[in-house]
């Protein structure tokens, strides 16, 4: 009878309330995985070229052609490294919660999944933070320091920016939603291993 | 008297209290004036808003940092304290993040956008600027020590005991 009782206790704490929160965790790390990977690709193919006519000799216009690409600014590379990173991260942990349960290292599965959620969430929130100051310069220029904003000219360039800006910030929040709840899984696992 | 854990708690917060001060010091009290092509100007952290950002970002986290190294150790609240220690290391990454791109920028300059770096007219203002950087890192290095010391303590609390 005693037996009984704590092989009840033991099936009911581990398998009968995380099951719902385990589909949930999954279905968020699906859509921010989504989300970065959207900021990843939009902004790596960012690119504009437009043609200026500079001088017109004779009847032969002389033309230069500038290019906008999102390698010239190192922040924007910082964001498409930052993005494609956690893009990686999540699609990693997506893998392992589907096919890899019983991967584990002297149980530590957890606290290795929490901290590199969190070493995510810090990787996307200063690739976020950085593109949106250097987009925000670029479209309203910098009267003090002389610098000339360059959107009225790219526009194309600029609002491609923007929609990968806006992509890796909602990502930002769903992968601290993501790893709050991986903290919280954390903490209140059963500690019943080593007692 | 006091546990040595709870010391070393202490001491780190009061490190990373003492970081984000001097960065909202450092950034908030640098100015110079010089002189670009025969036109003087005054360069002042309020010149761009990612330095704006950097000062009211690290001045919550003084804020908050300040308001935590009262905490009584048995309260409930360190739970809260976790949580927000998370939020608040995710605003300074933000903010030093964000002020280093205009950082970079106002150094190096940016040829294809025509944009030409300030720091060599400016040099007090640019080292001030770095110096408040650094501050800020050392702060955001000492509160990521402080969340993996939380969620250490929280993991192993029979060890106390012991």
């Amino acid at each position: 009878m005693g037996l009984q009782n704590e092989e009840k206790l033991e099936l009911g704490c581990s398998s009968s309330q995380p099951r719902s929160k385990k589909w949930v965790l999954l279905t968020v790390r699906v859509i921010a995985f989504l989300a970065t990977a959207t900021a990843t690709l939009v902004m790596a193919l960012n690119k504009e070229t437009k043609t200026l006519v500079v001088a017109t000799v004779g009847s032969t216009p002389i033309k230069l052609t500038l290019t906008a690409k999102f390698q010239h600014t190192p922040a924007f590379v910082f964001f498409v490294i930052a993005n494609g990173m956690a893009s990686f991260h999540n699609l990693l942990m997506i893998m392992v919660e589907l096919f890899g349960q019983k991967l584990d290292y002297k149980g530590l599965r957890l606290a290795m999944i929490a901290i590199l959620d969190m070493t995510t969430v810090a990787l996307v929130s200063g690739g976020a933070s950085a593109a949106t100051f250097m987009a925000e310069v670029g479209k309203n220029g910098n009267s003090h320091a002389r610098w000339n904003k360059i959107c009225d000219k790219f526009e194309t360039f600029c609002d491609r920016g923007g929609v990968a800006i806006i992509a890796s910030s909602a990502g930002l929040i769903l992968m601290l939603i993501i790893s709050v709840m991986s903290i919280t899984k954390l903490l209140n696992k059963p500690k019943s291993i080593s007692s | 008297m006091i546990k040595p854990k709870r010391l070393l708690s202490l001491l780190l917060r009061f490190i990373a209290f003492g970081a984000t001060l001097a960065a909202v010091i450092l950034m908030a009290t640098s100015h110079e004036k010089g002189t670009f092509f025969a036109v003087s100007y005054e360069a002042k952290y309020t010149d761009t808003p990612a330095f704006k950002y950097f000062v009211i970002a690290n001045a919550i986290v003084t804020v908050y940092g300040f308001l935590v190294l009262f905490l009584p150790p048995g309260s409930p609240i360190w739970r809260l304290v976790l949580a927000l220690d998370l939020v608040f290391i995710m605003l300074l990454i933000s903010s030093i993040s964000a002020a280093m791109a205009i950082a970079q920028v106002g150094k190096n300059g940016n040829p294809r956008a025509a944009w030409l770096p300030v720091c060599d007219q400016v040099t007090k203002f640019c080292n001030q600027v770095t110096g408040a950087l650094v501050a800020g890192f050392i702060a955001l290095i000492t509160y990521i020590i402080l969340l993996l010391h939380s969620i250490y303590n929280f993991l192993n609390p029979l060890f106390e005991k012991a």
